[in-house]
């Protein structure tokens, strides 16, 4: 195993009690925690929801009801498909990519600012204040919209109150507040990749371009977003695997009506107790997550070792 | 590149708007966290208080909206939170530094494997680590009848911190891989040359080289646990935390309690960031003095060790902190002249809100309705809701219990 893993022989490199510490530690996190669960969840979700006593019984088989159920609803249901779960799932998908655009498109400017034009200190200073908000608990970042956008909220209170509406505008039953706050949640992610890329683009390169006669535009297309591709690819990864899985933020500021794809795993599986179900949600939901990055790595051709640094 | 002023111009107001957006909700969250109101908001300002801060009140109706103080749910919350950070803290750290040392010794064809491997529990999104382990671990409770593993398998504190530390190592492992980056072999090779052995080289080069890591790998984990939600609220079971408990009172209804211990938080953050700013900040200058001062000992030259008279310079810290005083006291003399701070204020807008109270019920009782109204009469029958309730397929969409 030693000379087929490691370059050198491992506990003569490492000593006894050391190797056998890094051992223990790296198997218990790759087998313990993240591959064994991920496996039994895969397993539950081909099993049908039997109350813990009757597991092992004749109840307790294989089956692909949950899945099935995604598609074409319950078997009572008279609709072809189930479209109340496909709906939820298809806009959960499409918000978050507009939301990723969104997020590329405010933040791409900033950090170009703030990584080749501002003066050091001034950058200093704005990298600092971008931080401060990223500590604050994505719940309570979500509250203080919620305070904003509600139906009494201050938004409509300034507005009513100034006389530009005579009612108030419903933010939160429209997911006006939910989209806001998706932007919001993970705007700084896409933000700290984007500005670590432009900001190792030796500044002559720009220079050269505009000697040669391009246009802002053009050098921007064509040297900046070039150069800058691997932190794209990273913030966007991160940015839409977040907002698929976000939980917290459509819990507080999504309308009572519609509902957010983690919602409904958390639905299946707290509310209605049917953990095989909720199982099955999730791994469609990862499925998702993995096609994606495989997607951006595959288009943009980086590895993923350049997608999380 | 130099825009032109115009872009600039553009550019000032494009930043501008940006932290607006960042910042604003905070700063407003922040402000309502002191009205006295029991709904959080500015405009109908009623109070000015410290109530949300401390006990909370019992509104004119007999609710009880609990402060931070008098909130035992939040405090159990935070108890349980801080555990699991401690948790959190002690299994991920270990884990994460034993897997970036790991990465610099396995083979460079099993390295983009071993790199995925790790860093993959990062892109699952948070819900599935949490439900994966507590569907593993109900079956390993399951399995083992009663007794202490059954007892472990179903505490929830204890499934959170294994949950957590499923993607924390990870954070932890990637501030370990950019530390090593900058690590010379050369130092190891030395103190195996003179004689030391492996685990020693561990203890006496390895560790306190990485101990700047170590430091903030476990700042970071404790944070990232303790802000946590999405996986937690699967793996906590019947146990709270205190993103829980705040996820679950949110739902409830808001209330300016939640923006006091939003203000709370927020001022931990900026005290902490503050802190850690100043005290790298000396580090650096006493760094760069003792650099200077053995220069200056090297140095035969006298020229170098003629003394500077320094020049009383005011920092440009304490400016902003007594411009800040000097508004805050201002804002204070206003609010208390107004007579909008106080027992007196707060006993006024509960009179006022009662009367109005009052007012409505009144109005209630003299609309009651007629008898001929409550049995029936032209309401309340099948037309009146657009015959929804003739609607066969009514509840057949609804997808049953199954």
């Amino acid at each position: 195993m030693n000379n087929f893993l490691f370059t050198q022989p491992f506990f003569k490199k490492n000593g006894k009690a050391v190797a056998i510490y890094f051992l223990v530690a790296i198997i218990f996190w790759f087998v313990f925690l993240v591959i064994i669960p991920q496996f039994y969840m895969l397993d539950l979700s081909f099993r049908t929801n039997v109350p813990p006593l009757a597991r092992g019984g004749p109840e307790d088989y294989y089956t692909f009801e949950h899945y099935s159920h995604f598609i074409f609803g319950s078997k009572t249901a008279t609709d072809a498909f189930n479209f109340v779960d496909l709906g939820v799932f298809g806009r959960t998908i499409f918000v978050s990519m507009l939301v990723t655009i969104a997020n590329l498109l405010f933040c791409y400017p900033i950090a170009f600012y703030i990584a080749k034009i501002a003066n050091p200190s001034t950058a200093r200073l704005l990298i600092v204040s971008l931080i401060i908000p990223f500590w604050i608990n994505e719940l309570l970042r979500s509250f203080a919209l919620r305070i904003l956008f509600a139906n009494e909220g201050v938004i409509n209170n300034f507005l009513t109150g100034v006389g530009i509406l005579d009612q108030g505008i419903l933010f939160i039953t429209y997911d006006i507040g939910l989209y806001t706050g998706l932007i919001y949640a993970y705007i700084l992610l896409m933000m700290f990749p984007l500005y670590n890329a432009i900001e190792s683009l030796d500044i002559n390169q720009i220079e050269a371009a505009k000697d040669l006669g391009s246009s802002s535009f053009r050098t921007h297309w064509r040297i900046v977003i070039p150069h800058a591709k691997p932190g794209i690819v990273s913030g966007c990864t991160m940015v839409f695997m977040l907002t698929v899985g976000a939980l917290a933020t459509p819990v507080v500021l999504s309308s009572p009506n519609t509902l957010w794809f983690p919602q409904l795993i958390y639905q299946w599986f707290n509310m209605n107790d049917n953990w095989s179900r909720g199982s099955a949600y999730s791994i469609i939901l990862l499925i998702v997550s993995v096609i994606f990055v495989l997607t951006m790595m595959r288009i943009f051709k980086v590895r993923i070792g350049e997608i999380i640094k | 590149m130099r825009p032109s002023y115009f872009i600039n111009f553009m550019m000032g107001i494009y930043i501008f708007i940006f932290f607006a957006y960042l910042f604003g909700p905070l700063i407003i969250m922040s402000i309502t966290a002191f009205n006295s109101a029991e709904f959080p908001s500015i405009t109908p300002w009623e109070c000015f208080s410290f109530r949300w801060f401390n006990e909370g009140k019992i509104a004119y109706d007999g609710q009880h909206l609990a402060g931070l103080l008098s909130d035992w749910r939040l405090h159990d919350g935070i108890i349980s939170s801080l555990i699991i950070g401690a948790g959190v803290v002690t299994l991920s750290v270990p884990i994460g530094m034993a897997a970036a040392i790991v990465l610099t010794q396995v083979r460079s064809q099993l390295r983009d494997i071993y790199y995925s491997i790790s860093i993959m529990p990062v892109l699952f999104p948070g819900v599935i680590i949490g439900i994966s382990t507590v569907v593993l671990w109900d079956r390993i409770a399951g399995l083992g009848g009663e007794g202490f593993i059954a007892d472990i398998g179903r505490n929830g504190i204890f499934l959170t911190i294994l949950a957590q530390t499923c993607f924390i190592s990870t954070y932890c492992f990637l501030i370990f891989v950019a530390r090593l980056q900058r690590f010379d072999q050369t130092q190891e090779e030395a103190a195996l040359d003179l004689g030391a052995s492996q685990t020693q080289v561990f203890f006496k080069i390895l560790v306190p080289y990485l101990s700047p890591a170590i430091a903030s790998a476990a700042v970071i984990a404790f944070l990232f646990s303790f802000e946590n939600y999405n996986t937690t609220v699967f793996s906590i079971l019947s146990d709270q935390t205190l993103t829980t408990v705040i996820a679950s009172k949110v739902r409830l209804g808001i209330s300016p309690a939640l923006s006091a211990l939003a203000l709370t938080i927020i001022a931990l953050t900026i005290i902490a960031a503050v802190t850690y700013e100043v005290l790298r900040r000396r580090a650096e200058k006493r760094y760069a003095e003792s650099q200077e001062k053995f220069v200056k000992e090297k140095a035969a030259d006298n020229r170098i060790n003629k003394k500077y008279k320094a020049g009383f310079k005011i920092p440009k810290g304490i400016t902003a902190i007594l411009l800040i005083v000097v508004f805050a006291t201002y804002g204070a003399t206003q609010i208390v002249k107004n007579d909008l701070y106080g027992q007196s204020c707060i006993d006024a807008a509960d009179k006022e809100k009662k009367s109005k109270f009052l007012e409505q019920l009144q109005t209630l009782e003299s609309n009651e309705l007629t008898d001929e109204e409550l049995s029936g009469g032209s309401l309340g029958g099948n037309q009146d809701y657009g015959d929804i309730f003739g609607d066969p397929s009514l509840f057949q969409d609804f997808g049953g219990f199954d």
